[in-house]
């Protein structure tokens, strides 16, 4: 699925702009990051794109979908595409990590073999399968993080958007974190990152997309973290 | 199918989980359906020794001649809440009173001629209708006089009436009462599982997969209180009777058990009606917001 974002604008009462004539295109399968200060819009670019945020102006289409005209249905459809992955990893305490995952193919009413299935591929592939009887407590940032990723794409969705997926680990498994996303990438899936990690993002390079106060600053094919001074 | 029994999980998951406030929706909407039931069995015994009070209640309406009777006969039983009309000729309101008399017939010798006027006997549907039939009756000239117990007739309607009010009145508090209990057991549910509701709807959990499980919840603790108190009215009722009966024999309450049959699925019907719409009313509110855009 294509993003495709036209002159969008998000600005939150009273008046703050959030952002301001956001042009942009995602092609299916691509590697975005959005790189930016603390608030220059990257997670409201997120969030409008999962369709927890309303643009205020312009034009926001995923593949067939026309976010700002959706009914609550087409919405669950919707977001059964799009993968999502938090920094704090937002895991349900009272699930293990197998639950955990299983948990968004049982929302979608998958049959319990299938469950099995899958969720032992996904947890094989992220690492995490000795780990899988464990409670999030138990787990340390970085397993956590691997968890919150098998559950972004345990359904196999066309886009995978990780806010901050490596904020709050080490760089040792921030780079673990990374690699298995660009894994998740090679095999199809969209990824938009938005990232403070100018390691990461000056190490694995990808599209850089930079925000500064709500404005699209930048858009580079395989850029680094800060502008090149011969871009 | 499967949905069906991942939404009963979660129901059964929700209920366990906060088993306190699960008990104490539960004891509080058993009490008030006990209020409710025990007011309608007040209810229905009252109103059941009104109709009888009722059925024995007589107009007797005095007329000046015999032919009056029969021409007066289909006007009285028109008038509304006459439920019977029966002709009492001279003749046998005197054997009546012989009957009434027993051993001291002497005295209807003394008499001589038969001083009983003709009269009508009159029944009435319900005690209220009394004063309108006796100033209708009044109002015909071949009718000399009426005679009925008017005061017990009023105050039995006023009793009756009565009744029905603090019935209506108490299912009212019990509705409202249990409604609200209901709702906001339901709140703190939906209140603990805020983040795994946002969860669900990030991954694309329908409102209704979402909802489901709280509403289920909503209905099967308000069937659970409302058969709780249908059993513990069974047991109340069922000890109460026993004591009016040999204390106030005279006084005939209903022992029915049809009428608890009734009774107890009106109230299970009540109590899951009242969870549904309660758990629906908080659960759909919270997901309508939820999934709404910033």
């Amino acid at each position: 699925m294509d993003i495709r974002i036209s002159g969008v604008a998000k600005v939150f009462p009273p008046d703050i702009v959030a952002l301001e004539d956001i042009y942009l295109t995602v092609s299916r399968g691509e590697f975005v990051y959005l790189v930016g200060t603390t608030g220059s819009g990257k997670t409201t670019l997120l969030r409008l794109i999962t369709r927890e945020v309303e643009a205020t102006r312009g034009h926001l289409t995923v593949g067939d979908f026309v976010l700002r005209k959706m009914k609550s249905l087409d919405l669950a459809f919707y977001r059964r595409d799009v993968g999502v992955v938090f920094q704090d990893f937002k895991l349900l305490s009272h699930l293990t990590v197998t639950e955990n995952v299983a948990f968004v193919l049982e929302v979608l009413g998958m049959p319990p073999r299938e469950i099995r299935e899958r969720v032992g591929e996904v947890l094989e592939r992220v690492g995490m399968w000795r780990r899988r009887f464990l409670y999030p407590e138990q787990l340390s940032g970085g397993e956590k993080q691997r968890v919150a990723i098998a559950r972004a794409v345990v359904n196999s969705p066309s886009i995978l958007l990780a806010d901050e997926p490596t904020g709050n680990l080490d760089t040792h498994t921030a780079e673990d974190v990374m690699q298995l996303l660009l894994s998740i990438n090679a095999s199809g899936t969209t990824v938009i990152m938005a990232t403070h990690n100018k390691y990461i993002v000056d190490a694995y390079r990808q599209r850089v997309v930079e925000l500064r106060g709500g404005r699209m600053i930048r858009d580079e094919k395989r850029g680094r973290y800060e502008e090149d001074e011969n871009f | 199918m499967r949905i069906f029994k991942c939404v009963l999980r979660d129901t059964l998951r929700l209920l366990l989980r906060h088993w306190g406030v699960s008990l104490l929706t539960l004891l509080t909407a058993a009490s008030v359906f006990f209020l409710v039931g025990a007011s309608a069995l007040l209810l229905v015994n009252l109103r059941s020794m009104v109709q009888k009070v009722e059925a024995g209640l007589v107009i007797q309406a005095y007329v000046k001649n015999v032919e009056d009777l029969q021409a007066l006969q289909g006007s009285v039983a028109a008038i509304p809440g006459v439920s019977r009309v029966e002709k009492v000729h001279p003749e046998e309101a005197l054997q009546r009173l012989g009957a009434t008399l027993q051993g001291h017939t002497q005295a209807l010798e003394i008499l001589g001629e038969n001083p009983l006027p003709p009269s009508f006997e009159i029944r009435l549907s319900r005690a209220s209708f009394a004063p309108g039939v006796v100033r209708e009756l009044l109002g015909y000239p071949q009718v000399e006089d009426v005679v009925y117990a008017g005061k017990l007739a009023e105050r039995m309607a006023h009793i009756s009436s009565f009744a029905g009010h603090f019935s209506l009145g108490a299912l009212l508090i019990a509705v409202v009462a249990s409604s609200l209990v209901l709702y906001n057991t339901i709140r703190i549910s939906i209140y603990s599982r805020r983040e795994e509701i946002s969860v669900m709807l990030l991954v694309g959990a329908t409102p209704t997969f979402v909802a489901l499980p709280f509403v289920l919840q909503g209905m099967v603790l308000g069937i659970l209180g409302s058969l709780g108190a249908s059993l513990l009215l069974g047991g109340v009722y069922a000890s109460f009777t026993d004591f009016i009966r040999e204390t106030v024999p005279f006084l005939q309450i209903i022992e029915d058990p049809r009428l608890f049959l009734r009774l107890g699925l009106i109230l299970m019907g009540g109590g899951i009606t009242l969870g549904w719409i309660s758990s629906w009313l908080a659960v759909g509110r919270y997901v309508r917001q939820a999934i709404r855009p910033i």
